[in-house]
């Protein structure tokens, strides 16, 4: 039986368990969930570019983007049939609220609800990009306002209580690893307890790292990468990239009005280009005769940054691209953002079984420890049976361990167990550090060496008892992907 | 590297820095003339000030605002490394000299430094680089590295000390940088234009204002935010609100650039010219008036010395039973101003009760803060799993320690200076009702002695300056101790986390919890040995300043019975010639003795005005 189906069958022992009780429309919910799209969250401090991200990811201009902090509402955003927002407020039942849209943003009424008295708005938006994920928007962490930062703690909790998103996508800002405020960001996580099985890392504004040169993003790539590695993200996060929000944003959602204007810069001679774009303030006031308005340079600077200005005039004048669908793709692939929507792939949606049942189960266990009924010990001990011995959860804790640094061992044997157990993706090449075309009969091969190897080393004596569990761990996935290789010939 | 954009910079005023040279030489040849070695040693060191001016000017900010950067900017040439990640990790001294040379300061037994080839400076100023270089020679650690470079704007004394970055409010760094503000003659705080003052820089601007006579703030980056103006306006008001320092909106790309281009208007353009004015004028100049005040105000306190021997023998010679009774008077004094230099004097009983007290005060202090900082790690401990927080507790304890430290340290500097105070009052009441009598002058005159303390601090703050570095010395270990940031040499050190894989059983539960509360243990333990050492430091620390204190106070009294007892003596030789000399030899002495008075009133005279 898969760890789905061992899930829906613990949900609907306790359904029948909980019947007549408070708690049986919450676990009717739970059980819907697990056939809902997978849930990310974006989260992150204050002004680290969550929206901007947010929009990106879905692909039009929906969440508002302001200088200022703006988002103060946690809010989702799900694909359906029709536009409309519900918003549920702490006390009283959920209602529908008026909204207009202002230059594509959504702007909502709140009628006669204050910010403060909704719970969460849900934005349901027919979108491609929403189908497989719901996106949730979160205020910042580390507000100024303290309500505003206790919602978003409210929405990721801890272990052992019900989490609203299976996933989430953190935003770093670059801080000093020193910085108290860079390492209490991974703190207040702790509470919301991400974990590297279900977070990625996005350090985020990633143009303003090298402010603006053209080779920022590689900076920025650099950086991405030495953060991957720091001790403190690696046990948050599974992976580190870097993204640049604004140009993310612009991307998809480019004009070729904005592309005719762009040009008007790109054909000029690269010197007078360069002075021109020496600085914000040259841009919108030097040389009249260009063609375009200072409003129209100040819009393109609000929508592209300096740097964003920098990248796609060179880029039009070195012919890479030549129309806003061209330039687009290029800005997709150069803002980070095809990155991270393959890491969101591979990393969330590949898994996505696991992490929703991963929900379902803490909230089971929730309700089990709050409500004791007759039977429900029996679905408790059901629960804490699967979590114990589902053998993708023994990988999701061996993978937390690892990333901890609670099991050690040499360099390469331990990220061999990394990606062994899925690390890095969860697909038999991934695992077998195969090419993603690999043939079946060379994945069965690798599986094998894979399975002998760890066994050797499970059941050496001077393997450390840490590494023994992680190795026996190890063995059951090597197991198990030729079981399924068997299977599928 | 010939620059003629930065030549902007013209040197301090040279005005009153020269006529404070020529009157101090005057002093100098006054003092060989009438046989005061003892002055001499002053005016020599006074003069040594003048012509070789070090104005450290701070330029502190938060990790990656562009501190680097400006100073780069400042004297047009690459001289700090700039580095999109990595940080600058020790600060970098950037003076004049008549060729370009680098060299290390290292913290050994003694400091010392070393020449290396300034393409090596990067090496020991980026993060990180250090470790796989290793030290050179020892196990001296690199406590900063020094660049010589020939630019005009830095010839009038001025060091740019570039800094490494604040890292966020309560992390130890911020009260490094802010000890190493308290030393400065000025500060520059680097602010980018990407978002307005946050808080914790207000903060930080605060305090440095409360340490360091000129603060300025500069706003950089304004090149890649379009929204600086408004930036701008938001933290002009609130500086007005909080602090009210000058603001300088700046960028360093457009600088460079036009340095390379030599480009004028693109150098306003950058609005360096106004940086460029605020430091040599602000700074540089404020600073060359204050050191050519302090040069000639000494040798007013010479004049008013040999005045008023000229005087004493005047009367004497004026009149030979005047002369007679001088010399008795004279002679009686003296060996009152010998018991002011015993032990029992007054002064001395004051200060070193007061010593004692202070040490005992400070000492309470400390462990004080230190408990509540216990507590509120304790707190922290039961909040969150350890096993979570643990990563971040040290940089935190080690924050709140350096900021506990940095007041404790503020305690001792006041108290110590209120007890400089008392002990200056007891010496000057002692000494002036010797003084009372006409015939002798007070080598402590009232003005030095409510100046006093500030004396002391100035005499010290030279020390300090001449190689920042040198600041155990200087200031105290318990400053250097919060400077360099990361409370040497003790350690938080892991703790067990105790073995986090369980799995295959139940009983998770319950296994995670019993895990939570061995390591919540073994962190309390651990905080509390830390603390335990880092008192036994900072108290060791508290100490020896306090006795270095009392030393440089206890020498600085001495030396002055010592003059006094000098100008007695003097007085007394003079006294009792002249009651000796001849009828007609007293009118030629008298003669030559008016002449020397108008001389000596004369010199005064110019140094009063150098005095303003």
């Amino acid at each position: 039986m898969s760890l789905i189906d061992r899930t829906r069958a613990a949900l609907d022992q306790a359904i029948e368990v909980y019947r007549g009780t408070e708690y049986d429309r919450r676990l009717a919910a739970v059980r819907e969930r697990l056939d809902e799209p997978l849930r990310v969250a974006v989260a992150g401090r204050i002004k680290a570019g969550k929206s901007t991200l947010l929009n990106a990811l879905v692909g039009e201009r929906l969440a508002p983007t302001d200088a200022g902090e703006c988002t103060r509402v946690v809010t989702w955003y799900q694909d359906g049939h029709t536009y409309r927002v519900l918003a549920t407020p702490k006390v009283g039942v959920p209602r529908q609220l008026r909204f207009t849209r202002d230059d594509g943003v959504i702007d909502i009424d709140l009628g006669v609800l204050t910010s403060a008295e909704v719970a969460r708005l849900v934005v349901t938006w027919p979108s491609q990009a929403l189908r497989t994920v719901t996106l949730i928007d979160t205020p910042g962490i580390g507000s100024l306002s303290e309500q505003t930062a206790q919602r978003t703690w409210g929405l990721l909790v801890p272990d052992d209580e019900e989490t609203p998103a299976d996933a989430v996508v953190y935003l770093l800002r670059h801080l000093h690893a020193n910085d108290v405020e860079f390492l209490q960001a991974f703190h207040d996580t702790e509470v919301s307890r991400p974990s590297p099985v279900n977070a990625i890392g996005v350090l985020s504004r990633a143009d303003e790292i090298g402010v603006g040169r053209l080779d920022s993003m590689a900076s920025a790539r650099r950086i991405a990468t030495r953060l991957g590695t720091d001790a403190n993200v690696r046990r948050l996060v599974q992976s580190v990239v870097p993204v640049a929000g604004l140009l993310a944003e612009t991307a998809v959602t480019l004009t070729e009005v904005e592309v005719g204007q762009l040009r008007r810069i790109a054909d000029l001679p690269v010197r007078q280009a360069e002075e021109l774009l020496l600085s914000a303030d040259r841009f919108v006031r030097a040389m009249p005769e260009l063609g375009l308005t200072s409003i129209e340079r100040e819009a393109l600077l609000a929508r592209f940054g300096l740097f964003g200005v920098r990248l796609t005039s060179t880029l039009l004048r070195r012919e890479v691209a030549t129309n806003a669908t061209e330039l687009s793709r290029e800005l997709a692939e150069r803002s980070g953002l095809n990155q991270l929507r393959e890491l969101i792939g591979s990393l969330f949606y590949e898994r996505r079984d696991v992490l929703k049942s991963r929900s379902a189960l803490l909230a089971l266990a929730e309700t089990t420890r709050a409500c004791v009924r007759p039977g429900s010990e029996a679905v408790a001990a059901g629960v804490e049976e699967i979590i114990a011995s589902a053998h993708p959860f023994n990988e999701l804790r061996v993978l937390s361990s690892l990333r901890a640094g609670w099991v050690t061992g040499k360099p390469d044997v331990v990220a061999e167990l990394e990606q062994l157990i899925g690390g890095s993706g969860s697909t038999t090449s991934q695992r077998l550090r195969l090419a993603p075309d690999a043939a079946a009969t060379e994945q069965a091969a690798a599986a094998t060496e894979a399975l002998a190897r760890w066994q050797r080393r499970a059941e050496n004596p001077m393997t450390a008892y840490e590494m023994v569990v992680a190795a026996r761990v190890a063995v059951r996935s090597c197991e198990g992907m030729l079981a399924r290789l068997e299977q599928s010939r | 590297v010939t620059v003629t954009v930065t030549d902007d910079a013209t040197a301090p005023a040279p005005g009153a820095a020269a006529q404070a040279v020529a009157v101090v030489d005057l002093g100098l040849r006054a003092c060989t003339a009438y046989d005061r070695p003892d002055t001499a040693a002053r005016l020599t060191a006074a003069r040594s000030a003048l012509a070789d001016p070090v104005l450290h000017v701070v330029v502190a900010g938060e990790f990656k605002q562009g501190k680097s950067s400006l100073v780069n900017a400042l004297v047009g040439a690459a001289v700090c490394p700039v580095d999109d990640d990595v940080a600058t990790a020790v600060p970098t001294y950037v003076r004049h000299g008549a060729q370009a040379e680098a060299s290390l300061l290292l913290e050994a037994e003694t400091p010392r430094r070393e020449s290396i080839p300034l393409a090596d400076v990067r090496r020991y100023v980026v993060e990180g680089d250090t470790a796989e270089t290793g030290v050179p020679a020892g196990s001296a650690r690199v406590t900063g590295v020094e660049v010589r470079i020939p630019r005009k704007i830095l010839a009038g004394g001025l060091v740019l000390v570039d800094t490494p970055g604040v890292g966020g409010l309560a992390s130890p760094h911020a009260a490094a940088s802010l000890a190493a503000v308290s030393m400065a003659d000025a500060v520059i705080f680097v602010t980018g234009a990407a978002q307005e003052l946050t808080r914790s820089e207000v903060d930080f601007l605060r305090r440095a204002r409360s340490l360091c006579p000129v603060v300025a703030c500069v706003i950089t980056k304004t090149d890649f935010y379009p929204a600086w103006r408004r930036i701008q306006e938001l933290n002009e008001q609130h500086l007005a609100a909080h602090c009210p320092v000058p603001l300088i909106s700046v960028s360093s790309p457009l600088r460079s650039r036009a340095i390379k281009a030599n480009d004028t208007g693109l150098n306003a353009e950058s609005g360096y010219t106004q940086l460029v004015k605020f430091l040599t004028e602000q700074i540089g100049g404020s600073a060359v008036d204050r050191l050519a005040a302090e040069a000639a105000a000494e040798v007013v306190a010479l004049c008013d010395q040999l005045d008023a021997h000229f005087q004493a023998e005047r009367a004497a010679l004026a009149d030979p039973e005047t002369a007679k009774r001088i010399v008795e008077e004279l002679t009686g004094v003296k060996a009152r101003v010998e018991a002011l230099k015993t032990a029992a004097a007054k002064w001395n009983q004051t200060l070193n009760d007061g010593v004692t007290d202070l040490t005992s005060d400070v000492d309470h202090d400390l462990r004080a803060r230190v408990r509540v900082v216990i507590a509120e790690a304790d707190a922290a401990i039961e909040a969150a799993d350890p096993a979570d927080t643990w990563p971040e507790m040290e940089p935190w304890l080690q924050s709140r320690l350096a900021n506990e430290l940095l007041a404790n340290y503020e305690l001792l500097r006041g108290r110590a200076s209120e007890l400089g105070e008392r002990v200056g009052n007891h010496f000057h009441e002692a000494s002036s009702e010797l003084l009372s009598r006409p015939a002798v002058h007070n080598p402590a005159p009232l003005a030095t002695i409510a100046e006093f303390e500030h004396k002391i601090d100035l005499k010290r703050m030279r020390v300090t300056k001449q190689a920042m570095v040198a600041l155990k010395n200087a200031y105290g270990g318990a400053l250097m101790f919060i400077i360099l940031g990361s409370l040497v040499g003790v350690s938080l050190g892991p703790i067990g986390i105790g073995i986090g894989l369980v799995m295959g059983h139940r009983g998770l539960r319950e296994e995670k919890k019993r895990q939570v509360q061995r390591r919540r243990a073994e962190a309390r333990n651990a905080i509390r040995r830390y603390c335990d050492e880092v008192i036994f430091v900072a108290s060791k620390d508290s100490r020896d300043t306090l006795r270095r204190v009392q030393r440089q106070l206890r020498d600085h009294y001495s030396g002055l019975a010592e003059e006094l007892n000098r100008s007695n003596a003097q007085a007394l030789v003079s006294a009792s010639e002249a009651a000796k000399r001849t009828q007609s030899g007293r009118e030629k002495r008298l003669k030559d003795v008016d002449s020397e008075l108008a001389r000596v009133r004369q010199l005064r005279q110019r140094a009063q005005a150098v005095i303003g």
